[in-house]
């Protein structure tokens, strides 16, 4: 018999290290404001001779302004190069920006640095900023002295966070032999040490595999957003974790807000709800007259990988008009074996974004 | 300080995992101070007279200036290198990321280098002491006064060099040319009054002039701090300027770090 080892997050430690505030808070966690950031090209040598004052900016954030409520599970969805980590590295204060202003927590990015820094943090997918020749526990003390915790509570927060991210087995370990999601979920540990109350992430799920990426979304929606009360804003280009994880979520393109909204909205009106039926009777007339009657407004029969037969539609509407299409089908006494939505490619995502903030030239608010 | 003793434990963690280099590091104090002991002592004869105001032994005269030389390359070129490692290894980013402030994480990365660094200064001299270099143990406290001054001058440089390293991400030739530059003016080897007069002015501007002629009267002859008085001001004003500058360079290479997003960038 083969045992798969399955990394997993204990809610348990995660509650222990996320205490949710006494009173809920209705401010803005983050408030950003007309955002502005250009870095200088990577000139020629020749060109440094010829012109040695002037050069070249690029701006990666044009004006970005939005709003992420306290307790909220916020979306940055985005293209490479849309601008995500620019905005991220700019709230944890990485970046002095060019123009416009961000509070974090109420505290202004530029003016109150160092407060900003007690109460958030971001996390990179960057593995190389672990320590590789240190074992997991002796780089997350590290940070723990960095963030100042006395020796008793670092110990408890290093068991907890290491438990949290399923790595209390690998604790002793040194770095350079994990493997590169368990560096991952370490970066994550490193980050939830501190229980900042706006947590910042940059892609963390790159490299998990899809069962330690479910396991670890599904730690930050229910665990330190939903009970632990924390803020979290996560930057991503994987539009199904968006818009399944987050409240809400803003799509940048160029560095622009190009439509910001809650997920289930922007999902419903640029993400189509497209499903895919496995039934053995594709050619039931129960489709067409969905199809018909509105409730689909597309159909399409293939077969899946397997060969098995499937419909693929589109159902106009959220997630109650697809409950529906099911409802229907169960009743029209449709054998159905799987009922799936379909993502969409986040570039066609994107694409339909774009074309409709370039016809209104605003942000689009959903 | 909790910052400072977490950076310098990582350190000590992440060195001592390299164990042959630490074995080397230790036993090559041998191979430094033993043909000092045998070249000092056969030129002693020599020697005598020109360092007469600073020292009676040549071989303490030596070791004294070997060991403050290794501590004031450790101050020079420690916090550069390891802010160049920590660059390059992506973790200064996310230090800057943590409450921990600035003066402390500076103070952590140059922490292990600069304790083992006083470790084998100490060594060194308690090994010279061994083999018969004389000093006179109750002027050592006030010898400690001026050895710190001597390397917070030159830890001023160090966060001179870590500037360019945050703007440039290389010091180019400057900290070796400083270093061997202080080495050849400051009176490592021989007292500066031996120096050919065209070129001892020069030696005015190196902190470890002063530092070293200090500290030789203090510890070597037993003179008390009031006979150095000159050398300590010299030195104290070497130490504002450099301290001053360093500190005002760094921040503004930092700042400049921060807004062209280059902190991570190797």
């Amino acid at each position: 018999m083969t045992v798969t080892y399955v990394p997993r997050v204990a809610s348990r430690e995660i509650r222990r290290i996320y205490v949710p505030p006494a009173e809920p808070q209705t401010a803005p966690s983050v408030r950003i404001r007309n955002l502005t950031k250009s870095f200088p090209t990577r000139r020629t040598p020749l060109e440094t001779i010829l012109h040695p004052f002037s050069r070249e900016r690029v701006t990666v954030l044009k004006g970005i302004s939005l709003d992420v409520r306290d307790g909220e599970m916020f979306g940055i969805l985005g293209l490479n190069g849309a601008g995500k980590t620019t905005l991220l590295k700019t709230l944890a204060t990485l970046l002095v920006p060019d123009g416009g202003n961000a509070d974090v927590g109420g505290h202004d990015i530029c003016e109150s640095a160092q407060a900003v820094r007690e109460v958030a943090a971001m996390v990179s997918a960057e593995e190389r900023s672990l320590n590789w020749r240190l074992s997991g526990t002796e780089n997350l003390r590290l940070f723990a002295g960095l963030h100042r915790l006395g020796r008793k509570e670092a110990a408890v927060r290093i068991d907890d966070a290491l438990m949290a991210v399923g790595l209390s087995d690998a604790g002793s370990k040194l770095v350079g032999a994990y493997s590169s999601g368990m560096r991952q979920r370490l970066i994550l540990a490193r980050a939830l040490l501190a229980a900042p109350r706006l947590l910042m992430l940059d892609e963390p799920t790159r490299s998990l595999d899809p069962v330690t990426a479910h396991e670890f979304r599904r730690m930050l929606r229910e665990d330190i957003v939903d009970r632990g009360g924390a803020t979290v804003i996560l930057a991503t280009h994987n539009a199904e974790e968006a818009f399944s994880y987050c409240d809400r979520v803003a799509v940048l393109h160029h560095g622009r807000v190009a439509a910001l909204g809650s997920s289930s909205e922007l999902a419903a009106r640029f993400g189509e709800n497209r499903y895919r039926v496995w039934t053995p009777m594709p050619y039931h007339p129960a489709f067409e007259t969905m199809l018909g009657g509105g409730l689909i407004s597309t159909l399409e029969r293939r077969e899946d990988a397997n060969g098995n037969d499937t419909v693929e539609c589109v159902i106009a509407g959220d997630e109650n008009a697809a409950a529906e299409v099911l409802r229907r089908l169960v009743e029209e006494h449709v054998s159905v074996s799987r009922f799936e939505r379909e993502s969409l490619p986040l570039s066609t995502l994107i694409a339909r974004i774009v074309a409709a903030h370039d016809s209104g030239r605003e942000t689009i608010h959903a | 300080m909790r910052e400072v003793r977490a950076l310098v434990r990582a350190a000590w963690l992440t060195a001592s995992s390299y164990r042959l280099g630490m074995v080397i590091s230790v036993l090559g104090l041998a191979a430094v101070l033993l043909p000092l002991y045998f070249i000092a002592n056969a030129l002693q004869p020599t020697m005598q007279s020109s360092i007469s105001p600073e020292a009676r032994q040549y071989f303490a005269f030596v070791a004294i200036g070997a060991a403050v030389f290794s501590l004031i390359s450790t101050c020079t070129t420690a916090l550069p290198s390891a802010l160049d490692g920590a660059i390059a290894r992506g973790t200064f980013e996310v230090m800057l990321g943590t409450p921990a402030r600035l003066k402390a994480i500076c103070a952590g990365l140059m922490g292990y280098q600069l304790l083992w660094s006083l470790l084998r200064a100490t060594i060194l001299l308690a090994a010279a002491a061994l083999l018969g270099a004389r000093i006179v143990w109750h002027s050592v406290p006030a010898g400690v006064v001026v050895l710190a001054l001597t390397m917070l001058s030159y830890a001023g440089v160090g966060l001179i060099l870590s500037a360019l390293i945050l703007v440039f991400r290389t010091t180019g030739p400057l900290g070796a040319a400083f270093l061997t530059a202080s080495m050849f003016l400051g009176g490592v080897y021989y007292p500066t009054h031996v120096i050919p007069s065209w070129i001892r002015e020069l030696a005015a501007f190196f902190p470890l002039t002063y530092g070293l002629r200090a500290l030789r009267q203090i510890v070597l002859l037993g003179a008390p701090l009031a006979a150095a008085a000159r050398d300590i001001e010299s030195l104290v004003l070497a130490a504002a300027i450099s301290v001053s500058l360093g500190a005002f360079l760094f921040v503004a290479a930092l700042r400049y770090a921060r807004r062209a997003g280059t902190l991570a960038s190797y």
